[in-house]
């Protein structure tokens, strides 16, 4: 969808709710996929889109383009859910420092890597990066979005991102050998 | 290897570009979905945005303020029956105080509600609003905006209701805690129990019966029976028809009804042009809301249910605007200096063409449109063919058909063609007017021909077409002298010009309604010598008469029994229908305990002719201790005997619970302009995404789906299938549970009826 008519069915939907419906069919796919990425569980996937959406149609009137996609807007929505959901249930995620290391002897992970082709376990190592670099790298390597749109959503710099992303992949480089190695993959 | 530039920034070291590669190759798992999480979502998200959004929860005018100046208009509607206020008798918390019972008994199950009317609860005294406002519920399921006057809760649906259909409006306020009294814990109020909920019921007005035009319609056939002034006539500037069978009219501003206040008026606010606004009135002329403040000159697209008008601004600046039949703004099209003096003409449902400083434009709402060279027009005549493709224009040096696939001119007419007018099936009706009189020239697929001419000393002008493009009505006036204007009928191949109207009457501006009943036109006013909008009522042609005639009898069949007079009853059936009454299951009367309380056809199909047969569908409402419980359908076959019509037979469905859940209100089949088109009509506001051509199906008698295109008029609870349905065969529309109101309930059945196509 071109961002200009992305833009004016965002003006629309801002008096009509059959436009904001149409957003709504646009964006829950990425927006739940998205949200499912960063929780990895259904019901918790669910809540967090029903509140990003929720909370869309609530301050719709108050959006206005600034130079990014209205998906951004829904994105940083979704962090920020995902966020309040864990401050609310503190303790719950294991947070990782930046540059802390992967728990790379993990039994349950080495035994999930076992059952999962090499696509599904460079996904599933995603899943153990901190949360910042987890966000990033589901943010370009998932939904294709661009640097500046990732830093915009984060509320980072586009230098920090790509910070982030470095990291990641270094990481990942790293690990992915080494859980192959392990398990007597090529 | 990447070919992203933003990644080969960051990445240069080969191993990582790797990984890279590895993850833009992969993507990770599909996540796990609740395959009703999405709707259900999407269901509850719309309730809201219901809500909240759209032009009534964001205009301060449009709110029913009953202020000094306009109680009186207010209760005078409220006497009229234009407004529904149902008496209830209810028990709410009030802000903490102990309950206080709140009663007043003005009208419970009202019948013959208006369906575009809003509903007014009126209490007695002060309650707690916002429990009210969140308890409401409205059975079938209804988009609604609610408003406060004083104790009056208004509930504005957001569409027209369904006709026919009873409605249940519940207020369910939940036990609110009491305020704890921190001075003295101990007399803090103990919890209030849940007040006992309120259910009020209405049913809304009958639908006019879907004629069964398909076979029957021929408006050559057509003639004047008697006209009508409009309500409000006075007070309309302009008006022109919706698809539905509205009118879109323009009023000088600041006119009392529904929707309008104070606020809404040019006088208190300082927009520079505004003295008019546009409204929405219904076939009588009764203002149903006001559409568009401060503008003028509306047109109403030929579907979609939008409308393009001139909004008058500061700085003798005028914008065109579209909008929808609830008045929401959709889009912007133009700024142009000076006030327009024509409306914008539609072309197609998503191309608007207008002239600003007498230049041609053509804004499309979804692709441009570009034109190859500056059409000038000034006052030459405009129209747009209906498929969107081709616009008629009268420049100032020629006349010409301009394809808009091209931008460029398709076809040069004669010189000085003027007063173009397309058909529904795309014909182009064009005048060219010469000292003895006019010529009337039809153009069809690229060619045109001359196929009438006016007496001598007659002009016509103003031609306007049938909905079944089989004639055109248009006005005649003397070429000289001072005689005044009349209305001819004239069939399409310039045949059999008939006079329509009241004669020693000046008639002017004809325009046929959608459904071919009613020809709206200018009429000069005998006494005054103004020039007032009237409605003249078509007489239905024989064929149209017949079907008249056999609903007639349904009626009388129906009635007996409604009143449990089975021997009446048995008189309207021949030996074929009473054995499927003695027969079968049916049974003529309700049984003990119960009355059918109500009945209304669904669908009326003509079969067969010479003799004519007709199948009428009847859905018939079973009534315990006062309530409807529980429905039927019946399918009857009236055969013509004689001079008049008797039941030849019937079929009935098993008895369904009046429940939860969209219902199937009424059928009928149309045909186009290839295919057939099964109109499907619901009571209640759907789910958009649920109405597709898995929902809605047309089968053959083998049980095979057929395939059609399914579309979906929510302001209409409009369904229409388009299939290529043979003339002679019978088919099953079948609309499946699947289909689900806009709080996500499904049907509570699915529904199946036959479809029987005549031969034409």
């Amino acid at each position: 969808m071109p961002e200009f008519e992305d833009r004016e069915l965002v003006e629309r939907a801002k008096e009509n709710p059959d436009a904001f419906g149409a957003l709504y069919d646009r964006y829950f796919p990425q927006i739940y996929r998205f949200a499912y990425s960063r929780v990895r569980d259904q019901s918790l996937a669910e809540d967090v889109t029903s509140e990003v959406f929720f909370k869309a149609l609530k301050n719709i009137k108050r959006y206005t383009y600034a130079g990014h996609p209205f998906s951004s807007w829904l994105y940083q929505i979704t962090l920020n859910a995902v966020a309040d959901h864990y401050r609310g249930a503190a303790g719950k995620e294991v947070e990782l420092e930046e540059g802390a290391s992967l728990p790379s002897n993990e039994p349950t992970v080495v035994d999930e890597v076992v059952r999962r082709d090499r696509s599904r376990r460079v996904w599933a190592a995603i899943d153990q990066l901190p949360r910042q670099q987890r966000a990033a790298m589901v943010l370009k390597f998932a939904e294709d979005r661009k640097i500046e749109e990732i830093a915009h959503i984060m509320n980072k710099s586009s230098g920090a991102v790509k910070l982030l992303l470095h990291r990641g992949v270094e990481r990942l480089r790293r690990e992915l050998p080494q859980l192959e190695a392990e398990v007597g993959l090529p | 290897m990447m070919n992203d530039p933003e990644l080969q920034e960051i990445f240069t070291d080969p191993a990582h570009q790797e990984v890279v590669d590895l993850l833009k190759v992969s993507r990770p798992a599909a996540p796990p979905l609740d395959p009703h999480f999405r709707s259900y979502l999407r269901a509850k998200l719309m309730t809201e945005a219901r809500r909240t959004l759209g032009p009534q929860a964001s205009r301060s005018w449009f709110p029913f303020r009953f202020t000094p100046k306009t109680l009186g208009p207010a209760m005078a509607a409220v006497a009229a029956g234009f407004i529904v206020v149902l008496g209830v008798e209810v028990y709410l918390h009030n802000q903490g105080a102990p309950t206080s019972q709140v009663a007043v008994n003005l009208v419970n199950n009202k019948t013959d509600v208006p369906t575009a009317d809003p509903i007014q609860l009126h209490f007695s005294g002060p309650v707690d609003k916002n429990a009210v406002e969140a308890s409401v519920q409205i059975e079938p399921a209804t988009s609604v905006t609610k408003q406060w006057d004083g104790n009056t809760l208004v509930i504005v649906p957001d569409h027209q209701l369904a006709p026919n259909t009873t409605y249940t409006v519940t207020l369910k306020p939940a036990a609110t805690a009491p305020t704890p009294n921190p001075v003295k814990p101990a007399v803090t109020p103990q919890p209030t129990p849940a007040p006992t909920p309120v259910v009020v019921h209405f049913t809304t007005t009958p639908a006019p019966v879907s004629p069964a035009v398909t076979q029957s319609f021929k408006s050559s056939t057509v003639g004047w029976r008697h006209d009508d002034r409009l309500a409000n006539s006075s007070t309309m500037l302009n008006a022109t028809w919706t698809p539905a069978g509205q009118l879109l009219v323009t009023r000088p501003a600041g006119l009392p009804g529904p929707g309008a206040t104070a606020s809404s008026s040019p006088s208190a606010s300082p927009v520079g042009n505004a003295t008019t606004d546009v409204w929405l009135m219904n076939a009588s002329g009764t203002p149903l809301r006001i559409l568009a403040p401060s503008a003028t000159l509306p047109s109403a697209a030929p579907t979609g249910g939008l409308f393009a008008s001139w909004n008058l601004g500061a700085n003798n600046q005028a914008t065109l605007q579209i909008r929808d039949l609830q008045g929401t703004l959709i889009s912007t099209v133009a700024t142009v200096k000076g006030v327009p003096d024509r409306p914008a003409v539609w072309v197609g449902s998503d191309r608007v063409a207008y002239l600003d400083h007498g230049a041609l434009n053509v804004f499309g709402l979804h692709t441009p449109v570009k034109l190859t060279e500056t059409y000038k027009l000034d006052q030459g005549s405009l129209a747009g063919s209906p498929d969107g493709q081709l616009l008629a224009a009268q420049t100032t040096d020629r006349s010409m058909v301009i394809d808009l696939a091209t931008g460029a001119p398709r076809t040069r007419l004669p010189t000085g063609a003027t007063g173009f007018a397309w058909s529904s099936k795309g014909d182009l009706a064009f005048l060219l007017q010469h000292d003895a009189g006019s010529d009337l020239y039809l153009y069809i697929d690229g060619k045109y021909a001359r196929v009438a001419s006016s007496s001598n000393g007659q002009a016509w002008s103003d031609l306007n077409w049938a909905p079944d493009a089989t004639s055109l009505l248009l006005a005649t006036k003397p070429t000289a002298g001072a005689g005044s204007t009349s209305l001819l009928l004239i069939n399409r191949d310039g045949s059999n010009p008939t006079a329509f109207g009241s004669p020693q009457t000046e008639y002017s501006s004809p325009q046929w309604a959608p459904a071919g009943d009613l020809v709206l036109f200018i009429r000069r006013d005998d006494a005054t010598g103004a020039r007032v909008f009237w409605t003249a009522t078509a007489m239905p042609s024989a064929s149209d008469g017949a079907e008249q005639l056999a609903l007639a009898e349904v009626n009388t069949f129906m009635q007996a029994r409604l009143h449990g007079d089975s021997n009446a009853a048995l008189a309207e059936l021949d030996d074929a229908g009473k054995a499927a009454y003695q027969t079968g299951t049916m049974s003529l009367v309700s049984a003990a305990g119960t009355r059918f309380n109500r009945y209304y056809p669904v669908s009326v199909q003509l079969t067969a002719s010479a003799p004519n047969k007709f199948l009428v569908g009847v859905r018939i409402f079973i009534a315990k201790s006062g309530v409807e419980t529980s429905f039927l359908e019946e399918q009857l076959t009236l055969l013509e005997q004689g001079q008049k019509y008797l039941i030849d037979g019937a079929s009935a469905t098993a008895t369904m619970p009046v429940g939860h859940g969209p219902t199937v209100v009424s059928v009928q089949v149309a045909p186009g302009d290839s295919h057939e088109q099964v109109r499907v009509h619901f009571d209640a506001d759907l789910a958009s995404s649920t109405v597709s051509s898995d929902t809605i199906k047309i089968r053959d008698l083998k049980g095979n789906d057929l395939s059609g295109k399914v579309t979906f008029d929510p302001n209409n609870h409009l369904a229409t299938v388009v299939a290529d349905l043979q003339p002679g065969n019978t088919y099953q529309l079948v609309v499946t549970t699947g289909i689900t109101d806009i709080n996500g309930v499904a049907m509570a059945q699915e529904y199946d009826a036959p479809l029987v196509i005549a031969n034409r």
